[in-house]
Parts: C-alpha cells; structure tokens; sequence
C-alpha cells in the first residue's frame, strides 16, 4: 500500500471506532468525591482537541468531517449538556483548570456558554490560581491556552519553555516513558497541536530531528503503540518530517480492524466501558497523528518538483 | 551439554583476559601474554579457550601498547597473539564481522612485528559494502562488533563508514543504552570519541561514565569504556 495511504488509513479507521463508540464519552454524575467529577473530563477535552485538528488540517475526506462533526456534536450537546457540565464542573472546583482547558477547543469551533466563560474569567483573575502548583509542560500548556482564549498567559511561555525537560536538551538515552510523554507534550503546546510548526524554536527542533529517530524505534519494538502514536505527531510537528515507514507499518498493524488502536501490545479484555477507557487515547492519538501525517505527506508532495 | 560448557570457558577466558587488559590501560603497566595460553600448536592447544579468548579479544588485545606507548609486546606475547590469529582463520562465508576483526588483527601484528605473519605486507583491506547502506540500527551494531578499529588516526573502509554517519552513530548509542545492551553502548561510544560532528547534545562523557557504571562488571565493557575514556582524554598515539 502507498505509504500516504496507510497513513491517512489509519486516521480513518481510528474515526469510526470513535464514532461507534462515542457513547464511552461520559461523565459521572454521581462520582466519589474522592475521585472527582472533573476525572472524566479530560477525553472530552481530548475529542474536541482532535476534532478540531481535523477540520484544521482539511485533508478528510467528506465521511471523516460528517463522522467529526458528529462527534463533537455528540460531546457538546450531551456529554457537556450544552455547556452546562462545564459550569457544573467549574462551582465544584473552581481553582482546576480543566473546566477551561476543554471548553477551549469547543470554543474555537464555534460552540460557547457565556456562563461558564465568567467562571474562567473571574478565576485566572485569582492570584491563587497564577500560584497553584503544576509541572513546567503542564503549565506550558495552560498559558498556550490562555492565549489563545485571549487572556493574558499568567506566565508567559518564553518564560516556562526552558524549564520542561525538552528545553534543556538533556541526554536523549535518559528518556522512559514519563518523560517521552513530557516531550511530546512540549511539543504539542509549543506548536498549538500540530497548526503552528514554526512555535518549534530552532534548537528543540534540531535536538529532536536527531534523537526522535531512536525513540521511535525504542517504543516500535516495544509495541507501546499510544506513545509511538504522540511521537509520530511530533514526528510531523518536526520542520522536516520523516514520516517514518517502519514505525507507521507497525502502528498500522497493530490497529484493530474496526479501527481501535491498543496502547501497548494487544487489545484489552473486559467490559466494554472498561475496554474504551483503555483504549480510547491511543485510538484519538492515531487519528491526529494519521491526519498530521497525511497534510505533512501532501504538503511534501506539493513542494517536491515534478 | 559439552556445547556450552564450552562456551561457558570460553567465555570466562575472554572476561579474565579482558580483565588483565583493563588494569593493564589503567595503570599502564606492561601486558604480558605468554604464560596464559597452552603452548605448542596441536589440537590441544587450539582447544585451549585462553587461545581462542585471544582471537575473540582480537586486535584489542595490543591496545595498552597501541594506546599507552608503554613498552610493546614482548616477542613471546606476540607469538601467542599470531598463534591465535592463524590457529582461528575466517571460515569460508564467515560474516564480515568476522573477516575485519581478523583482518584487524593481522594490521596490529604486522605494525608490532611483520616477520610473525606468514604473507608479511599484505595488508589487503576486505570489501565493507555491507555497510553502505545499512540502517543505522544495524551500522551501529556492527561497527560496536568491530571496536578494535576504533583507534585514533586509523583509516580502514569501517572506520570511513563510521565517520560518515556521526549522528547514526550516536543514535545506535542511545538506542544501545535504552536497551540496556551495554555492550554494544560501550562498543559505539568508543567509535563516538573518534566522530567529528556528533551532536553535542548526546552527553557522551556522562554517558560513557554511565554505560560502566551500569554495564561495567562485564570486563569487556569495562574495557571498551575506558579505550574511549583514554582515546577522548587524547592520550598520545
């Protein structure tokens, strides 16, 4: 098979299982306090984030955007009520940032709850919130976001960027897991999720151009199939991409053939809600590094001359 | 049964001469191989694994004399070491591995002493397409095999290909250490000190340290360590 058709494949595939299992989408209502009502927010976040690259990217074809739309849809209206979970989730815990954090994509494609943008608004105001404690990549990310809500990054991302691991550039045969997920992160908030290539300062691009390589082959072997998925996104976040064949062979073969994608080595057994927990972040992750890739492919293609 | 018996002597012979070679690089006293090794040429002494540790050490077994400038090999060491090189000759269909370390090992003695070597002056080198195109997974692992040729100032078809590819290098040496295979790390670091245009970013001095730290109770990696660490210290050659 083509190798631009494998990749763009994979997104495909990716995008009816989510559609089809979109109900696994879902709050809990009556949680344990101790668990917290905001636990189950962060996939919502995460579909929209993806959904929202999708429509960017513009390389679906018309049953991806219907099956994308669909699902966004399905997110805001129910899962999100409209909104009104959002604010519901903000009164419980107004410090958390995750409320705002998945309302943003939302936003940016269109939907809106006047009420729950009060709460953020009054809330970032706060000096506790500016002070609440988090990682450097984590804190990279709620300023992107706070920018690009349009209020003004409580640090800015200069100040943060050489403070995650990947801004120092340290000894590429350290990384393990943990920190493979700090850097692709990094990556994802530095170039506003894949649409801004550029964010990349030049050495952070130049130390990943030479050391992904190795990590791509590292987590290929070992079949940890969601991790490769997010080093394949910043593969194609890199200025030049390799759109490496080996990795994308193996993560197209490890897929499901009704497109779900494992998160290391072989599907899980169990119930179904079970199973989508499980499974529902490598599956979003193959989508958006199958739909980078494929732009990223395209644009190469048009550059190359003939 | 008697397989790896055999195997398991053999290997204990090449820790325990690589063991003498590491003291030998750190204090730079003389290295002494005769005495180790069976003498005569019968099928005893062909069987004898302190012999054939000396073929699988390879030209490495010179190093300290190479590397340090201390005293060369005495004339019976050298008869050991030529011993081993002809007692051990590449098979027919051997792997290219196979032929350059022996290959490396005829260089070495012809540079110690010609007259030990039956077709003195002939220093043909074999062929290194194998290399060409190897993926750097795959460069790395064989050039690791071959660091005997990782000397300073050497010019073989290996050595050529290594600098060619600096930073395949030293993505095999992090792929080396996250898989734990110290062996091969060590091999590729040593090959590294060599590279011009390795990305600074590598952190080879710390990784070095860390790879014998890690792997460095296997003589042989404590070995290919400290070749490096002595090679980036620029000892004269």
């Amino acid at each position: 098979m083509n190798h631009t058709r494998l990749v763009h494949h994979v997104g495909v595939g990716a995008l009816e299982w989510l559609h089809a299992h979109r109900d696994g989408f879902r709050l809990e209502l009556d949680v344990d306090p101790e668990i917290g009502f905001l636990e189950r927010f962060k996939p919502v976040g995460e579909l929209a984030l993806i959904c929202k690259v999708l429509f960017r990217e513009g390389v679906a074809g018309s049953r991806q955007a219907t099956l994308a739309r669909q699902l966004i849809d399905h997110a805001w209206c129910h899962t999100l009520d409209g909104g009104r979970m959002l604010v519901r989730g903000q009164r419980a815990e107004p410090l958390s940032p995750i409320p705002f954090e998945v309302y943003l994509p939302f936003k940016e494609l269109g939907y809106s709850s006047p009420e729950a943008e009060r709460a953020f608004r009054l809330n970032q105001r706060l000096d506790s919130y500016a002070a609440l404690e988090m990682s450097p990549v984590r804190r990279l990310g709620l300023s992107a976001f706070q920018r690009r809500f349009g209020l003004p990054p409580r640090v800015p991302e200069a100040d943060v960027v050489g403070a995650t691991w990947l801004g120092r550039s340290p000894e590429p045969w350290t990384v393990e897991g943990h920190i493979a997920y700090d850097i692709t992160h990094t990556v994802f908030h530095l170039t506003d999720w894949g649409e801004n290539p550029d964010g990349l300062p030049a050495e952070v691009a130049g130390y990943l151009a030479d050391w992904l390589p190795a990590w791509l082959d590292d987590w290929l072997d070992l079949q940890r199939w969601d991790l490769l998925g997010e080093l394949l996104v910043v593969d194609a976040c890199l200025p030049r991409p390799t759109l490496d064949e080996r990795a994308w062979e193996g993560f197209a073969a490890a897929q499901q053939p009704d497109g779900a994608m494992p998160a290391v080595r072989t599907m899980p057994q169990g119930e179904p809600d079970e199973v989508f927990d499980v499974v529902y972040h490598p599956t979003l992750v193959a989508a958006f590094a199958s739909v980078l890739a494929t732009s990223r492919a395209l644009t190469q293609l048009v550059r190359t001359p003939s | 049964m008697e397989q790896s018996g055999t195997s398991t002597r053999l290997a204990g012979a090449v820790q325990g001469l690589m063991s003498e070679l590491v003291s030998a690089l750190r204090s730079g006293d003389r290295f002494r191989l005769a005495g180790t090794v069976a003498q005569g040429n019968g099928p005893r002494a062909t069987a004898d694994p302190a012999l054939a540790a000396v073929r699988v050490v390879g030209a490495d077994v010179v190093l300290p004399s190479v590397l340090l400038r201390c005293a060369p090999p005495a004339s019976d060491d050298l008869t050991v070491f030529s011993r081993a090189l002809h007692a051990y000759p590449p098979p027919a269909g051997a792997p290219p591995t196979s032929v350059w370390s022996h290959w490396a090992m005829r260089r070495a003695l012809l540079r110690l002493d010609a007259s030990l070597d039956g077709a003195s002056g002939d220093d043909t080198e074999p062929e290194a397409a194998w290399l060409d195109d190897a993926p750097w997974q795959f460069l790395t692992h064989q050039l690791a095999v071959l660091a005997p040729l990782a000397l300073p100032g050497e010019d073989c078809a290996v050595a050529r290909a290594a600098r060619r590819r600096p930073v395949d290098v030293a993505r095999g040496f992090v792929r080396a250490v996250r898989r734990r295979d110290w062996l091969q790390a060590a091999g590729a670091g040593r090959w590294l000190v060599l590279l011009d245009e390795v990305p600074q970013t590598l952190g080879l001095d710390p990784g070095l340290e860390f790879v014998a730290q890690m792997g460095g109770e296997d003589a042989r990696v404590a070995f290919q360590v400290e070749a490096a660490q002595l090679m980036r210290a620029g000892v004269p050659v």
